[in-house]
């Protein structure tokens, strides 16, 4: 029979044929319910009404070539019939998809082309499992690829990888610089709030450096004065502490024996604490016996009062609010008699110099 | 989808045979750090890297609505509006964004598109910060929030966060540090150690790390410096499945009472994916 009475006898057969041609010129029915499960077909078709007869075959796309066709329909065939299972399904697709990289490649294209979504899924789900994992110069050898990317464009995408540690190094010096900057800025903005420090710490700070170019006394009149100050605050610190550690420790209870430290009432301290705490104090100070409160002496020869002078003002000027902490390491220099210079390094720790050169 | 004509099919290569298109979707199916690598296979990979299709993907499915909670203060509202979802992620992953009043910041793993949070000073429950004698709050240049709060003298150090589970990408293993550093007046952190803890919900008890933050000579250090400059250390970690274990609780804690400590500052607690950067 000629294939023009093939479709004439079409009803009589219970079945209904597409006419498919392939870009290179073959041409090839296929079973209604099967082609029509591609979309693009079924668009040719019902759109177009393309398909129905050799003259009139539905053209496919240049990528689908005869092999991926074949493919391609036998997928078709397999999940158009409504009645498999979601296991029998699986188990097909995890067969179907055994092939090479390149069929598969052109299987994915070719399903693309023909908007058959499913197969699609399929195969670039199989191709991601392959790249996944893999260098570069993996990817390029099962794809078959040349090395052909200029220096430039492997350096610029390197800044969106984590690996490379001459970048990491790069940004860690940027890193690096711009803290700097910001210490810098830092520092200027701390000269300028120095004018609205309490004058009361300035001048106390200024009799101290005096004191220490006199004798040492200066420096445990001070010290001693903040250290009596100190030990009864931390002595109702520590009964607030104290009494906490006999209740529960949850922090509720803890900002409630807190609030009623501040507004006055004493809890009874157990002694042992407030002793510990006079033992750490004379570590930190270093120097237990003087206690006296005395006047700051000033006895130093003119020149030596102005150059000492300048050195405070330089001092005064560099040093942040937070001046008992810098007292403490000005205080466990305090052995030596002459003059020592301090200044701040750009992170705000103390720096002595031995010689009497400004910094 | 349009029909793409290949260009030369009698090639071996691949990039002839699957349009760009269809190269985009393939990594959109790996991972970000896969897709990163690709970058560097091709010139056709480098510029199918670099779809929306992909990037739009790997973002977190809330992102828009936390970004759209973005303290209004905070510029990075204005500018990631009009970011491509490409430019989205990765700005999300080298720029942290302020979120919910200025307590929190909000990022991405750049290697695996997961969540990332920062507790700031602000958000976390410290003991006595509230005593201007013990704890002082300030504005530092090289923080992301507006205040850090440095520690001037305590006895009883407790320093605690919580983050909800929920907010959290699922089915990820997320470490917290507490990230802070020293004044140059530091004291106490030699002497004794520290508890580190994290716990997850209600009825896990957690574990606990005791280290010295502040080692001598010969004591390991367990502390490591961060990329902003600040320092890091570990207080622990949890798995998150479904997010819907209630909070994540992470603590510091040194409360013998005996030893005063001084020097510490902290901008915050820091969540992210385990082996992230």
């Amino acid at each position: 029979m000629s294939e023009v009475d093939m479709a004439v006898i079409k009803p009589e057969m219970m079945k209904s044929y597409i006419w498919l041609q392939t870009a290179d010129g073959s041409i090839q029915q296929v079973e209604q319910e099967v082609a029509m499960f591609c979309p693009m077909i079924c668009h040719e078709v019902i759109q177009k009404g393309m398909g129905s007869s050799k003259n009139y075959a539905i053209s496919l796309p240049q990528r689908v070539n005869p092999a991926m066709l074949s493919l391609i329909l036998d997928y078709c065939r397999f999940h158009q019939v409504p009645g498999r299972s979601n296991k029998e399904r699986k188990s097909f697709d995890e067969k179907f998809i055994r092939m090479d990289t390149k069929r598969l490649c052109e299987l994915t294209s070719a399903a693309d082309s023909l908007q058959l979504k499913p197969l699609v899924d399929l195969t670039s789900r199989a191709l991601a499992r392959i790249i996944e994992g893999k260098s570069p110069e993996e990817i390029r050898e099962i794809f078959h690829l040349p090395d052909d990317l200029t220096e430039e464009e492997k350096l610029e995408p390197l800044k969106n990888t984590t690996d490379d540690p001459r970048i990491r190094l790069l940004n860690r010096l940027y890193a690096k610089k711009r803290k700097e900057l910001k210490e810098r800025q830092k520092l200027k903005n701390i000269e300028v709030e120095e004018e609205r420090v309490d004058d009361r710490s300035v001048d106390d700070l200024l009799s101290f450096i005096n004191g220490d170019n006199g004798d040492s006394k200066g420096i445990k009149n001070s010290k001693s004065k903040k250290k009596n100050r100190r030990r009864k605050d931390q002595q109702k610190n520590t009964s607030a502490n104290e009494a906490i550690k006999n209740h529960n420790k949850e922090p509720n209870g803890l900002n409630q024996v807190c609030c009623s430290a501040e507004v006055g009432q004493t809890v009874r301290a157990g002694v042992g604490a407030t002793s510990n705490l006079h033992d750490v104090e004379d570590d930190i100070f270093d120097n237990k016996n003087e206690l006296d409160d005395g006047d700051i002496d000033d006895e130093i020869d003119p020149a030596l009062k102005e150059k000492i002078d300048r050195e405070v003002e330089d001092f005064a000027r560099r040093l942040n609010s937070d001046w008992p902490e810098r007292m403490q390491e000005i205080l466990s220099f305090g052995h030596e008699r002459k003059p020592v210079h301090f200044s701040l390094n750009g992170n705000g720790s103390l720096r002595r110099y031995a010689n009497s050169e400004q910094r | 989808m349009r029909n793409r004509k290949a260009i030369n099919t009698n090639n071996e290569d691949i990039t002839n045979i699957l349009p760009e298109e269809c190269i985009s979707y393939i990594l959109s199916l790996t991972s970000p750090a896969d897709v990163c690598r690709s970058k560097l296979v091709s010139p056709v990979f480098r510029s199918a890297a670099d779809s929306d299709t992909i990037w739009g993907k790997f973002l977190p499915s809330d992102c828009y609505d936390i970004i759209s909670n973005a303290s209004s203060s905070s510029s990075s509202k204005l500018l990631t509006s009009s970011m491509s979802k490409t430019q989205l992620y990765f700005h999300l992953c080298k720029n942290p964004i302020i979120i919910d009043n200025g307590t929190m910041s909000f990022g991405l793993d750049k290697a695996t598109g997961k969540k990332c949070y920062m507790l700031g000073a602000r958000r976390l429950s410290i003991s006595w910060a509230n005593t201007p004698r013990y704890w002082r709050w300030k504005r530092v240049p090289e923080s992301r929030f507006s205040e850090v709060a440095e520690l001037k003298e305590v006895w009883w150090l407790d320093v605690k966060g919580t983050i909800e589970t929920k907010i959290l990408s699922p089915n990820t293993t997320y470490v917290a540090y507490l990230v802070y550093k020293f004044s140059s007046s530091r004291y106490g952190f030699e002497k004794k150690p520290v508890d580190l803890h994290v716990e997850l919900g209600e009825s896990d008890a957690g574990r606990t790390f005791r280290i010295f933050l502040d080692p001598s000579a010969n004591i390991p250090q367990f502390s490591r410096e961060r990329e902003d400059g600040w320092m890091e250390v570990k207080l622990g970690e949890f798995f998150n499945e479904h997010g819907d274990d209630g909070k994540a609780t992470c603590s510091l804690r040194e409360v013998d009472n005996y030893t005063p400590k001084k020097g510490l500052i902290i901008e915050g607690i820091d969540i992210r994916p385990k082996d992230s950067r």
